[in-house]
């Protein structure tokens, strides 16, 4: 079902949670909700439930206007951020509940709850209360909880943050399987970049309760909109510093980065990520301040003209800390930001 | 180390004295004394070692009709108690203006002596002018004459007792509602959960340690009612002794008939009759909890 959210608000006193938010999302697509704590991912997920009412805007499911139907009519399914499994019942109790309280018969909905076990890979667990299982495993019995009345939409509360490194990343691999698999239009919320773009059809990146940019992932981090955005995605983080443009030139203090043409001269924004940077032999000479190993990567610090900065090479590089190599800047990898923080273009 | 836990006794000692000299003495004291036969105060002489004091005991109608009267003021108190606190309490948790007045008012009882309440309840049970009364007039029932009658004693007791002990019952159901996550609900609100479903498998499961907890000390409280009959009956168990209560002939016996045997073998009956169902309410939640 396609989803359409219109000036979407919520103010509590003068404060807004959410503000104005514009969204369409298609039919079937899993949607990323990303931002940093507090800008109001939750509370946009819990009007999209209808558990929290808005202040001011609509909200469409397919044609119908839901805005003001309650949470049980909406045909959701909700996982929260502490997954919220009823503790004194047992893992096919908790299954069952949806079912029986739509007044289900007793076998039918026992079936649909092995179904669904079966989907998210629990059998075997039924008999257990949610206190006896894993996270991943709690989570999954949230899914399948959230999933088992078959509803039209499926909206995820950082469904991952309770879970260690390892299993984070199996369980939104799993996550999109049954997403896939079920095509439901879903909407998961977190804070984490990476998980967001790994799995989402697309992203909306929140900044103080508004959209800043809605975006399929890979465009959306190659072609930021603005600094907020280019900075909140990729990690390590980009590279920002005042540059300035005269003659012709984009320079970093005294050292020339890029000649370029049709940019009125004066200061910007630059943003370069550390991947954009390649070692080069007729670069400009940097010195490596700190080396930092990651496994694939080698992490670098240095200073340009007083500026510090970061690249990240291949591991195969050799070199230490104090030692010198030339660096360059690889061909429309250089974003800048005009004082407003938009993004003018890539150089 | 040696030392260390040397000065944790010694931290300890007063409370520990004062522990044995005014609970631990006087348990073994009373034991002792049930089985005293003829028994003196004042210098501690007695006749005989025996069963006399507990044959006594059991022969007395009046505390037949004690021990009788206790136990149907336990059934009826201690679970109305639980079941009307907890009505309140999901009420009080609930959004509701004044939260903070309502809860302040329903913990007052709590904290005001027994006796002063007692004062006003004689009042509203009073049979030409009291509250009560008045009341029920508008559903056309006659003067109840509640404090007057042996019939109605025990009655007007227990429902002053309910009323009394569902402060602390209130207070502690509250506590727990805080404890259930706010998720749940929302959970079961998404489910289309009904209201009474939501009540009977996320409320009251969430809250059952405190059920637990106000149910064995409702019922602890509730065998050694005594404060309650003293104000409401003004120095006396009711009319006729209708409203007598165990720890009432306990003190009956102990100071005004100065029959120190019977009155010990009657603690020794209560003491035995707690203890049993205190450890038979651990069994059973222990069992529930594994
Ligand atoms: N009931 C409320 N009253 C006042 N302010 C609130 C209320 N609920 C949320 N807020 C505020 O609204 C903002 C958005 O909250 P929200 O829970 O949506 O953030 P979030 O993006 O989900 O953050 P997180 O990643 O930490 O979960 C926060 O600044 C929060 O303090
Ligand atoms: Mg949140």
């Amino acid at each position: 079902m396609e989803i359409r959210i219109e000036n979407l608000t919520k103010a509590y006193g003068d404060f807004r949670a959410v503000d104005g938010m514009n969204l369409t999302i298609c039919d079937g697509e899993l949607v990323g909700l990303l931002g940093p704590s507090g800008c109001g991912k939750s509370t946009t997920l819990f009007m999209l439930a209808g558990l929290t009412e808005p202040t001011d805007g609509k909200i469409f499911f397919g044609d119908k206007d839901v805005t003001k139907i309650p949470p049980e009519e909406r045909e959701i399914g909700l996982v929260f951020q502490n997954y919220a499994l009823y503790p004194h019942m047992t893992v096919e109790e908790n299954i069952m509940f949806p079912l029986i309280n739509r007044k289900v018969n007793k076998k039918e909905a026992k079936e649909r709850a092995y179904e669904m076990a079966k989907l998210v890979h629990l059998e075997g667990l039924m008999d257990r209360k949610p206190k006896a299982l894993s996270g991943g495993q709690q989570q999954r019995v949230a899914i399948a909880r959230a999933l088992v009345k078959k509803p039209k939409v499926l909206l995820l509360d950082e469904p991952l943050s309770n879970l260690d490194a390892k299993l984070r990343i199996e369980t939104r691999e799993e996550i999109r399987r049954i997403q896939q698999e079920v095509g439901i239009t879903t909407i998961f919320v977190t804070h984490d970049q990476e998980e967001a773009m790994s799995i989402s059809d697309k992203i909306a990146v929140m900044d103080k309760g508004v959209v800043q940019q809605y975006e399929v992932p890979q465009s959306m981090y190659l072609e930021p909109e603005n600094l907020f955005v280019a900075q909140f995605l990729g990690m390590p983080e980009i590279n920002t510093f005042s540059a300035v443009v005269k003659d012709g030139a984009i320079y970093c203090g005294q050292v020339k980065l890029r000649e370029i043409s049709g940019l009125s001269d004066g200061t910007y924004t630059a943003g370069i990520r550390p991947e954009s940077f390649e070692v080069r032999e007729d670069g400009f000479a940097v010195e490596a301040a700190h080396v930092r190993m990651t496994g694939r990567d080698l992490l670098i610090y240095f200073t340009l003209d007083k500026e510090p900065l970061r690249v990240l090479a291949h591991s195969d590089l050799q070199i230490e800390k104090g030692g010198a190599f030339k660096l360059g800047v690889r061909q429309n990898q250089i974003m800048l930001f005009d004082a407003d923080g938009s993004m003018i273009g890539k150089y | 180390m040696e030392k260390k836990s040397l000065k944790g006794y010694l931290y300890l000692l007063p409370a520990l004295i004062i522990i044995l000299v005014f609970t631990i003495y006087p348990l073994i004291k009373a034991v002792l004394m049930s089985f005293y036969e003829g028994y003196s105060i004042i210098n501690g002489s007695f006749d005989a070692i025996g069963l006399g004091n507990y044959k006594e005991l059991f022969s007395d109608k009046v505390f037949r009709k004690a021990l009788t009267n206790t136990s149907i003021y336990v059934v009826f108190v201690v679970p109305c108690s639980i079941l009307l606190s907890l009505l309140i309490a999901v009420l009080l948790n609930s959004k509701i203006r004044c939260k903070g007045m309502f809860q302040t008012l329903f913990f007052l009882p709590y904290v005001t002596s027994v006796i002063a309440i007692g004062i006003v309840w004689s009042w509203i049970f009073n049979s030409n002018y009291g509250l009560l009364n008045y009341v029920l007039s508008w559903f056309g029932i006659e003067a109840v004459p509640w404090l007057n009658s042996p019939d109605y004693a025990l009655m007007a007791l227990i429902i002053f007792s309910i009323w009394k002990s569902m402060a602390f019952d209130i207070l502690i159901f509250l506590a727990g509602l805080q404890t259930i996550s706010p998720d749940l609900y929302n959970a079961a609100r998404v489910d289309a959960t009904p209201k009474w479903r939501v009540f009977l498998k996320i409320t009251v499961p969430g809250i059952s340690p405190m059920i637990a907890y106000a149910f064995i000390m409702g019922m602890i409280n509730a065998f050694k009612v005594y404060n309650e009959v003293f104000s409401l009956f003004k120095s006396s168990a009711g009319p006729a002794n209708s409203a007598i209560t165990v720890v009432y002939y306990i003190y009956d016996k102990f100071y005004n008939s100065a029959d120190y045997g019977v009155a010990s073998a009657a603690a020794v009956v209560l003491f035995v009759i707690i203890l049993a169902l205190t450890m038979i309410q651990r069994a059973v939640s222990d069992k529930k909890t594994a």
